[in-house]
């Protein structure tokens, strides 16, 4: 993967928009950013920490919108009720013709993650092809580690979410299919691989009770976006800037860190083939 | 048991009842507070119960119609953790159909299970009681939204804590009444022995060391006039009375042995007088031929037959006197003294006599002389006058095999009712009376014998039995 050129230039275009427009204090329209329920999304530290982060590196305030279902944050980007927002590859690639990409994580070295395949602890099932007649739960219809993974690996089976499972439910939220599983609300769950490895070091005692029984490909980590039309306004520039060199400022580290990241980049050409690829699995 | 408690002295008696009556109201409060207890914890339980369930249902009815899982088991585990002490230990929310959305224990209840299998037990709001058998309670409630019947909630509450309290309180009041009972039926018992000091005084001089009541010193009796010290006064009263009338029916007795010696003793001048005139006759026969030694020999023995009588006479009547102050155990002697002391009295009155005595007396009867005589002579001096001049009198004494039966008849009107009170009762002699009848009463009952008093046709009988070998201390 070659990131390096494309960080650059990113750096560079961001660079040269900040330097043409005024800096802009606390009286300012605060630059509004959606986010999708990652798995920090419930804690305060985490929020304000990023939210403190941006606003230190924009200088202007950050207002972060938060809603339950990636549908209504996507809804609310494509609508303009937003100037960004942090979204999932697949209601990216659902909306590509509207969308750009700022930006993407990068975890543990490079801005993929996996799907994980989980069950609770004392559930006796080796794979996918186990779970017939199961309970189970999905993060969020548009969301491709949280349902889009495990629904196209049924298609390829053959087979369809809803006759699969005895029962699935949407928890809208991948702290929330961890917890299911792991109090037993459910036998199985559809999860964010870097969500699940993130709360293994922050709340060992919850993951603790599920096992892992499978996991997808690597594909593109949820990225960054703004509408096409909008990118090139100057306050998502700066925001992109932001992002980007996130990770030379205090703040800005110790965002990243509360994060469990190692900083964002331009995304790479490509980088969502993968879940391009599930979501042709799922229209055919 | 009860004949044990009645045998109790009074001062142990009332504390014991005294305690009684404290454990049984102690009882009686102990379940009336433990009662109320009861109530308070079971409202408790349902305040808390319904505000569960009210706010239950406002968070969770839209999400129960919108069949939101996940949301409802947020809401539900969250409400769990809230819960202030973990009372909820359980709590699962049905659909209107029964099939369970979500449990706060998913593993115990299921997902899409029927809420039926785990309300078994489960009462409605109004019901629920905290009870004392089972340490969680099942409450089984409709969850209402907008007005409208939307599913069912089960929730089950820990309620050991209010059970340990209900314990807690039982054991407390039981440990404090019985301190309570023991302390002041301790201090009852110490309060009434001396309440009933006096009493128990009373009790002890009625029962003296004589067997006679003895007065209570004034020193023993209560200060003031309270009701003990009237009773302690009343009852030295009611002892002198009492010594006073022993003394005057002693004296009376006394007085009765003399008379019956007056009564006799006319009897006995004339029978004494009689043959005076004959020996006299005789010693004028003696000196006028006294030549004639044929007549003076007869006329001799015709004088010491009348100094023989009259020495037999002599004899008797000492006797009856010195005998009242004896010891001597009674012999057929002496019932023939009686025949002798009572034969001129019924020849003054020209009376006829049957009698009928045995010949000897066994050995083992050992009644006193001098009572048995006194009773016999009354009880003949009695008959003879009621008989009258001309009547008829008959004495029988017998053996029987527990003593000596005495039976006294005489024709004549019956016994006067006031003779037969003073005979065969204890009641006050009536003025003017005599005490013969009383002493005979007396003197029977101090040798343990009883009398019996029949009137068949013209015959009264007085019957006298004697128990062989009684009274002797009395004679």
């Amino acid at each position: 993967m070659t990131r390096g050129p494309s960080r650059r230039a990113a750096l560079l275009l961001a660079a040269s928009a900040l330097a043409s427009v005024p800096v802009r204090g606390v009286g300012q329209a605060p630059f509004r950013l959606g986010l999708t329920p990652v798995f920090l999304d419930n804690d305060s530290m985490v929020i304000d920490s990023l939210s403190a982060a941006l606003s230190d590196a924009m200088e202007r305030p950050i207002e972060l919108v938060q809603r339950r279902t990636y549908a209504e944050v996507t809804g609310l980007l494509l609508t303009g009720a937003l100037d960004a927002a942090w979204l999932c590859g697949f209601p990216y690639l659902q909306h590509a013709d509207a969308l750009d990409l700022l930006a993407v994580p990068v975890w543990r070295g490079q801005p993929l993650y996996r799907s994980y395949l989980i069950v609770g602890e004392d559930v006796a099932a080796d794979g996918l092809a186990d779970l017939r007649g199961a309970t189970h739960a999905f993060s969020d219809p548009d969301s491709n580690s949280g349902y889009l993974v495990t629904a196209s690996d049924l298609i390829a089976m053959g087979e369809h979410p809803e006759t699969w499972f005895s029962r699935s439910i949407f928890t809208f939220g991948h702290r929330n299919v961890v917890r299911a599983v792991a109090d037993g609300l459910v036998t199985s769950g559809s999860v964010d691989g870097y969500v699940w490895e993130a709360l293994a070091n922050v709340e060992p005692d919850l993951t603790r009770h599920t096992r892992i029984i499978g996991k997808s490909e690597w594909l593109g980590f949820p990225p960054v976006c703004a509408r096409r039309d909008n990118v090139a306004s100057e306050p998502v520039v700066a925001f992109q800037a932001a992002l980007l060199t996130l990770s030379e400022s205090d703040t800005g580290r110790a965002a990243l860190a509360a994060l469990q990241l190692d900083g964002f980049e331009v995304a790479p050409e490509g980088i969502f083939d993968g879940i391009a690829a599930r979501m042709r699995l799922m229209d055919s | 048991m009860i004949r044990a408690l009645r045998t109790l002295p009074l001062s142990l008696k009332l504390p014991l009842l005294g305690a009684g009556m404290m454990v049984l109201v102690g009882a009686i409060a102990s379940q009336q507070v433990l009662s109320a207890l009861g109530r308070v914890q079971d409202a408790r339980l349902r305040e808390l119960a319904a505000l569960h369930v009210e706010g239950l249902s406002v968070a969770l009815g839209p999400l129960v119609l919108r069949r939101d899982i996940w949301e409802v088991y947020d809401t539900l585990d969250r409400a769990a953790e809230e819960s202030a002490g973990h009372r909820m230990v359980l709590t699962a929310v049905a659909d209107e159909t029964g099939r369970v959305l979500a449990a706060t224990d998913p593993r115990r209840v299921p997902m899409d299970s029927m809420i039926d299998e785990v309300a078994q037990g489960a009462a409605p709001l109004d019901e629920l009681s905290v009870g004392a058998s089972r340490a969680t309670v099942r409450l089984l409630a409709p969850l209402t939204y907008q007005g409208r019947r939307v599913g069912r909630i089960v929730t089950e509450l820990d309620v050991s804590d209010l059970q340990q309290e209900r314990w807690r309180a039982l054991w407390l009041l039981l440990l404090g009444n019985t301190l309570a009972t023991c302390i002041l039926a301790g201090l009852g018992y110490v309060a009434m022995r001396r309440m009933l000091r006096p009493v128990s005084s009373i009790a002890r001089h009625m029962s003296g060391a004589e067997g006679e009541p003895q007065p209570i010193a004034e020193a023993d009796i209560p200060d003031g006039d309270g009701e003990l010290a009237r009773l302690a006064r009343t009852y030295n009263g009611m002892v002198r009375d009492v010594a006073a009338k022993a003394d005057v029916e002693r004296r009376l007795g006394e007085r009765e042995r003399f008379v019956a010696l007056g009564r006799l003793s006319s009897s006995l001048a004339h029978e004494i007088n009689n043959p005076l005139g004959g020996l006299l006759n005789a010693t004028d026969t003696i000196r006028t031929f006294s030549h004639r030694p044929e007549v003076v020999e007869t006329s001799a023995d015709l004088l010491e037959r009348g100094l023989r009588h009259l020495r037999d006479v002599a004899r008797v009547t000492l006797d009856q006197n010195r005998l009242a102050r004896g010891g001597n155990p009674l012999t057929t002697d002496d019932l023939e003294d009686v025949h002798l002391l009572i034969g001129p009295e019924l020849k003054r009155l020209d009376q006829h006599v049957d009698w009928s005595a045995p010949d000897r007396l066994p050995a083992g009867l050992n009644l006193p002389a001098a009572p048995v005589r006194q009773i016999m002579l009354n009880l003949l001096l009695n008959a003879s006058a009621a008989a009258g001049p001309g009547g008829c009198v008959r004495f029988l004494a017998g053996i029987r095999q527990d003593g000596l039966d005495i039976v006294i008849s005489n024709t004549g009107p019956p016994m006067s009712d006031a003779a037969r009170a003073r005979l065969l009762s204890d009641e006050a002699l009536s003025p003017g009376g005599g005490v013969g009848l009383r002493l005979v009463r007396d003197l029977v009952k101090g040798l343990d014998g009883q009398i019996t008093h029949a009137r068949r046709g013209d015959l009264t009988t007085v019957r006298v039995v004697l128990s062989a070998g009684a009274g002797g201390a009395d004679a």
